[in-house]
C-alpha cells in the first residue's frame, strides 16, 4: 500500500505548481500601458516634426497651435502635459501646454514621459528639450 | 518484504521531488526569457535613439541654411560640436555619445557644398553620424543623412507677342530624395534679375508631359528687348537657399 506515499508525492508537485503560480506573474498591464504611452507620445512628436510645425511652435511660442496639435493627435482619453527647456534646464515659456484634468498625473503611477529634442529652427543651432508626460484619464 | 515495499515509496517521493524541481527549474528560465524583453526600457532606448537620429538630421539642414545665407564655411562642424555636448546634456544618466564624420570627398567641404549661377544650382550637406548609449551597451550605430536642394532654370525666353513683351523663365526644383518640391509660392523666389536687374514678376506652377515634372513658370511682363542674362533667387520653406544663372534667353516672336 502506498497511498501515503502518493498523497505526499502529489503534495510536493502541487507546492511545486502552486509555488511557480505566485512567482511567475506576468508584468504589471501598468507597465505595458506606459511603455505603449511612450510610443504614442514619440511617434506623435515627430510626426509634427516631420511636418516641419513642432520647431515653429516651439521657437515662436505658439504654445495654443502646439496645444491643439498634441489634443487632436492624442487618443481623446489620454491627458498629457508638455514641459519645454533649453540646454540647460531652464524652463522655457510661462504659459501651460496641458490637457485633461491635470490631478490624474499626482495619483496615477502610469506616468509615461517622452524626452524629445529639437536643435534650431532655420538657421540657428538653440536646442530645446520637450518631455512630454502622458497619462490614461 | 516489508523492507522493500518501503523503499519503493520512497523512489516514489524522490521522484516527485525531482519532478518538481525540473518544473521550478525550467519554468524559471522560460519564465525569465520571455518576460526579459518586457522589463527593459526598450522603448525609452528606442525613442532616444530616434530623437538623436532625426534631431542629427535637423542639424544637417539648419547647417545647410545657415551657410547658404551666411557662407561661413565651418557652420556645420560647430554645430554638431555643440550638439555632441548638449546630447549628453539632454539625456543625463543614459550615457548617449554620439560621433559625426563630414563629407570631405569633393565636392563637399566639411560636409557642405554649392554650385550656384549656373543653370542648375544645388547646395548639399552631408554627414555621417553614429550613436552609442552605454547604459545599454549600444555602440557603433550609425547612419548617413543628407541634405539638398537643387533649381534647374530648364529654359528661359523673351516673347515679343503682338503688343506684349515678357520674359518666361522654367525652372525645376527638388530636395533630396530627389523628389520635387511642388509647395513653392512666389515668395520663395527671393529675386528674379535680368541683366543684373531686379524684377517684378509672377509664378505658377504646372505639371509639364514634356518634362515629366513639376514646373515653376516665371513671368516677367513689361520687358521690351532681349534680355541677355537672367538670374533666379530661391529660398524654401527650410531656409535653403539657392541662386541660378543663365545667359541662354531664347528669342520667341509671332
Amino acid at each position: 500500500m502506498r497511498v501515503v506515499e502518493a498523497i505526499m508525492a502529489s503534495l510536493i508537485v502541487i507546492s511545486a505548481v502552486t509555488f511557480l503560480y505566485f512567482f511567475a506573474s506576468t508584468p504589471s498591464s501598468q507597465a505595458h500601458d506606459t511603455s505603449e504611452l511612450e510610443k504614442i507620445g514619440h511617434n506623435i512628436l515627430h510626426d509634427i516634426d516631420e511636418q516641419r510645425l513642432l520647431a515653429r511652435f516651439v521657437y515662436k511660442l505658439e504654445w495654443a497651435n502646439l496645444t491643439s496639435a498634441l489634443v487632436v493627435s492624442l487618443p481623446t482619453n489620454v491627458y498629457f502635459n508638455l514641459s519645454i527647456y533649453d540646454i540647460n534646464h531652464n524652463s522655457i515659456g510661462d504659459q501651460l501646454i496641458q490637457y485633461g484634468d491635470q490631478q490624474v498625473f499626482t495619483s496615477s503611477s502610469a506616468v509615461a514621459s517622452v524626452t524629445y529634442i529639437l536643435p534650431g529652427y532655420q538657421t540657428s543651432y538653440n536646442p530645446r528639450i520637450l518631455v512630454l508626460k502622458l497619462v490614461n484619464g | 518484504m516489508r523492507l522493500v515495499k518501503e523503499r519503493k515509496g520512497q523512489f516514489i517521493i524522490i521522484a516527485a521531488m525531482l519532478l518538481s524541481i525540473m518544473i521550478v527549474s525550467v519554468s524559471t528560465v522560460i519564465y525569465g526569457t520571455v518576460t526579459y524583453y518586457r522589463q527593459e526600457r526598450w522603448e525609452e532606448y528606442v525613442t532616444i535613439v530616434d530623437s538623436v537620429k532625426t534631431a542629427s538630421s535637423n542639424i544637417l539642414q539648419i547647417g545647410l541654411a545657415n551657410y547658404t545665407q551666411t557662407s561661413n564655411p565651418n557652420v556645420l562642424r560647430d554645430y554638431f560640436n555643440s550638439w555632441i555636448r548638449d546630447v549628453r546634456n539632454a539625456y543625463p544618466g543614459f550615457g548617449v555619445d554620439v560621433g559625426y564624420d563630414l563629407a570631405k570627398s569633393p565636392p563637399y567641404s566639411l560636409g557642405l557644398a554649392r554650385s550656384w549661377n549656373q543653370p542648375t544650382s544645388y547646395v548639399a550637406s552631408n554627414a555621417t553620424v553614429s550613436i552609442d548609449i552605454a547604459s545599454v551597451g549600444l555602440t557603433g550605430y550609425n547612419f548617413s543623412s543628407h541634405v539638398f536642394l537643387k533649381m534647374s532654370i530648364l529654359d528661359a525666353g523673351w516673347y515679343s507677342k503682338e503688343s506684349q513683351r515678357y520674359v518666361i523663365i522654367n525652372a525645376t526644383v527638388s530636395r533630396e530624395g530627389p523628389e520635387p518640391i511642388v509647395n513653392l509660392k512666389a515668395s520663395n523666389f527671393l529675386n528674379v534679375t535680368l541683366d543684373g536687374v531686379s524684377q517684378s514678376f509672377s509664378v505658377k506652377r504646372y505639371y509639364s508631359s514634356t518634362y515629366s515634372y513639376f514646373i515653376y513658370e516665371i513671368k516677367v511682363s513689361s520687358i521690351y528687348s532681349k534680355p541677355s542674362s537672367v538670374e533666379v533667387t530661391l529660398l524654401d520653406n527650410r531656409g535653403i537657399r539657392t541662386i541660378s544663372y543663365t545667359e541662354t534667353v531664347e528669342q520667341i516672336s509671332n
